[in-house]
């Protein structure tokens, strides 16, 4: 046996242990911080023991595997430490270090694995990246609760408060979730929210009313998402996905087509300034190529050049069905209203007057850009998941099965099926299997590699293809995932349920790398699990398949 | 040169005691001793007759400074190096610590599978 893996097999035993002692050491932690909160006058032992716990955490974890949460309590160890060492202890400063404790449990999943048999390129992307932070500020401790717990298992690490001074002004949260309820939006007017800027991490309310007016003030707050009690969590956390989206698509790609290079070189200047892609385009022949090559967000037209007309050219890209959703605006010293409509009946999208001042052609490429972006996403994925539809996904197992073939790395396909799904649509109603279909999706998307391609196959079946990950590793990893769905609480008439997945995978990986059917192989696979009493993941390790 | 064979460990977190004995077992192949405090280490140092210490910095009761300054006053340790374990990392420490007479610095956390290189390592330049 080789050393690593003799290694890995001890390795494996202490890690069990560790993970028993890991449960312990956060309650106690907990309980000291509930402690102090109570009773802050009294805290310098308990402060004490938090650092000396903290410490010893900082130390251990990170050699279980569990980094993210080692480097945490250092964090924290060096903020009880400093607070320790003061004169006189800040309040606001002790009360953030506590109510940063419970935050500490969420970190325990987002350990790397490390079974010696798991191949490096396996291992999940989502316990390698940073956990987005997300800040609960909530009076309800239920709620908090259950909150925390569901965004824990979507894979984000969560903080939570109970009200607005615990947030330290220091405190870097991705995004902020407000309960307005019971003060109501009465908060969202104090400070920080009536001082957000542009850059301040995106807002979301909850709120118990379900009015118009209610709404305007959220999105007068800043809100990016108004989510009504009881709330829909799945759907929370797919707005939320979508704003971190939208901030992170990669930069826009503008494709300016104007004879007039210097013109046009200036354009590039202001657009490339704003973060902006950008590509000329001089000889309108050549159009087509470019279009294909570097696939534009929005296309800025020039109306007239010597030998080609604008709106000729806007009319040659609406020509293919893959432009079709392209803003086209033009770009003209055409003052004249009815020569600007003319032009706009025949395609295009809109009209930006030279001369054109920074400001003007920034916003106006911006907000086609997005526009755009928002539409195609739309488009090309499963509305209710976001994931890709049935025909798209079938498309990739293809190509990822001829990447495999070429390249000669193994990889797997995965069909899960969510367990009794009829009986939940039936008891609860169309609407709660919709939230555990966007469950399900979140959760996977969430927890598999960016690499990886994920679709909805059909009602509640989905589809995963994991390239360059054997069929050993995709049980593993589809292993944790089952694992964290049964934790994950669904909410149907104020009362909490459970559902669960069966899983079937195939692949394709030395010596045969064979590929026939690998879609079939897999619905075989996921039908044995079903027989075998559903709630469990069936792949070529657990023997030959009869037929 | 002689070769590394016997380190103690004196370390009060049992976990981490136990990962760092595993590595140093299977993958180094040395051979070790576990200590849970201090006390225990300086009562047991003689009988073992290590090649090499490696010695926790934070411990309740007597901390690694305290330990290590125990252990320099000891026959048996001269010529004996002493490395400390540390969560904490900044420069600052690490050259204290080197001041105090460690002859390295071994950061927390740290990999299971290469404690033995780092410690191989260190011993090596205190030869060299």
């Amino acid at each position: 046996m080789p050393k690593s893996k003799q290694l890995g097999t001890q390795l494996a035993a202490l890690d069990a242990r560790f993970r028993e002692r890991l449960k312990g050491d956060l309650q106690a932690l907990e309980t000291l911080a509930s402690q102090l909160q109570e009773k802050p006058e009294t805290g310098s032992n308990l402060l004490t023991e938090m650092r000396d716990r903290l410490h010893k955490l900082a130390g251990s974890a990170g050699t279980f595997g569990y980094a993210e949460l080692g480097s945490r309590c250092r964090e924290l160890e060096e903020k009880a430490r400093i607070q320790m060492a003061a004169d006189n202890p800040d309040h606001a400063t002790m009360m953030a270090l506590c109510s940063a404790i419970p935050s500490l449990r969420s970190l325990q999943q987002s350990r790397l694995t490390k079974e010696p048999e798991l191949e490096p390129q396996a291992k999940t992307d989502a316990a390698l990246v940073d956990r987005r932070h997300i800040g609960l500020l909530i009076q309800d401790t239920a709620l908090g609760l259950q909150m925390s717990h569901t965004l824990t298992s979507f894979g984000y690490r969560i903080s939570l408060y109970k009200k607005q001074p615990e947030i330290a002004p220091d405190t870097k949260l991705d995004a902020l979730i407000v309960d307005t309820s019971p003060q109501g939006y009465n908060m969202l007017q104090s400070a920080p929210f009536a001082e957000r800027g542009v850059n301040a991490p995106p807002l979301l309310v909850i709120s118990s009313q379900d009015s118009f007016i209610s709404r305007l003030q959220a999105v007068r707050a800043g809100a990016r998402g108004y989510f009504t009690k009881p709330v829909d969590l799945p759907a929370l956390e797919s707005r939320l996905e979508r704003c971190f989206n939208t901030h992170q698509g990669g930069p826009f790609r503008v494709l300016i087509v104007d004879d007039d290079t210097d013109l046009a070189a200036r354009y590039k200047l202001v657009l490339s300034n704003a973060g902006m892609l950008v590509d000329i385009n001089s000889e309108p022949n050549l159009l087509l190529e470019k279009m294909h090559t570097f696939s534009p967000d929005v296309v800025l037209m020039d109306i007239s050049m010597p030998e080609y007309s604008g709106p000729e050219l806007a009319q040659v890209i609406r020509l293919n069905d893959d432009w079709l959703r392209i803003p086209i605006v033009y770009l003209s010293a055409e003052t004249n209203a009815e020569r600007q409509m003319s032009a706009l009946l025949k395609a295009g999208d809109d009209f930006i007057t030279k001369p054109i001042s920074d400001s003007a052609l920034l916003t106006t490429v911006y907000a086609r850009a997005q526009r755009a972006r928002m539409v195609s996403e739309a488009l090309a994925r499963d509305s209710l998941t976001g994931l890709l539809k049935h025909a798209d996904i079938k498309e990739q197992v293809d190509i990822e099965i001829e990447r495999a073939k070429r390249c000669e790395q193994p990889m797997s396909v995965v069909m899960i099926d969510i367990d009794h799904f009829k009986k939940v649509n039936d008891e609860y109603g169309h609407a709660v299997g919709d939230s555990v279909i966007r469950g399900l999706s979140n959760l996977l998307r969430q927890r598999l590699r960016k690499v990886d391609r994920l679709g909805r196959y059909g009602g509640e079946e989905f589809v995963a293809v994991l390239p360059n990950c054997g069929t050993r590793d995709a049980w593993l990893i589809l292993e944790e995932i089952r694992q964290a769905f049964n934790t994950l609480a669904f909410t149907a008439n104020n009362q909490p349920f459970f559902c669960s997945f069966s899983a079937g995978i195939s692949g394709c990986e030395g010596p045969t790398w064979d590929t026939r059917d690998l879609l079939g192989k897999a619905d075989k696979r996921l039908y044995v699990a079903k027989h075998a009493g559903r709630n469990c993941i069936s792949g070529p390790q657990d023997g030959p398949q009869k037929s | 040169m002689s070769k590394l064979e016997r380190i103690m460990h004196i370390e009060d977190d049992l976990s981490i005691q136990e990962v760092a004995r595993v590595a140093l077992e299977i993958v180094g192949g040395f051979t070790v001793k576990s200590c849970e405090s201090g006390s225990q280490g300086l009562a047991e140092v003689a009988d073992f007759n290590p090649q090499l210490v490696l010695l926790d910095v934070m411990m309740p009761g007597m901390d690694g400074p305290q330990t290590l300054a125990e252990l320099q006053k000891l026959p048996c340790m001269t010529g004996v190096p002493v490395v400390f374990m540390t969560a904490k990392a900044q420069t600052q420490e690490v050259s204290s610590y080197r001041e105090l007479g460690a002859a390295g610095v071994i950061i927390k956390p740290f990999d299971p599978m290469t404690l033995s290189e780092q410690i191989i390592e260190i011993w090596n330049q205190m030869h060299a």
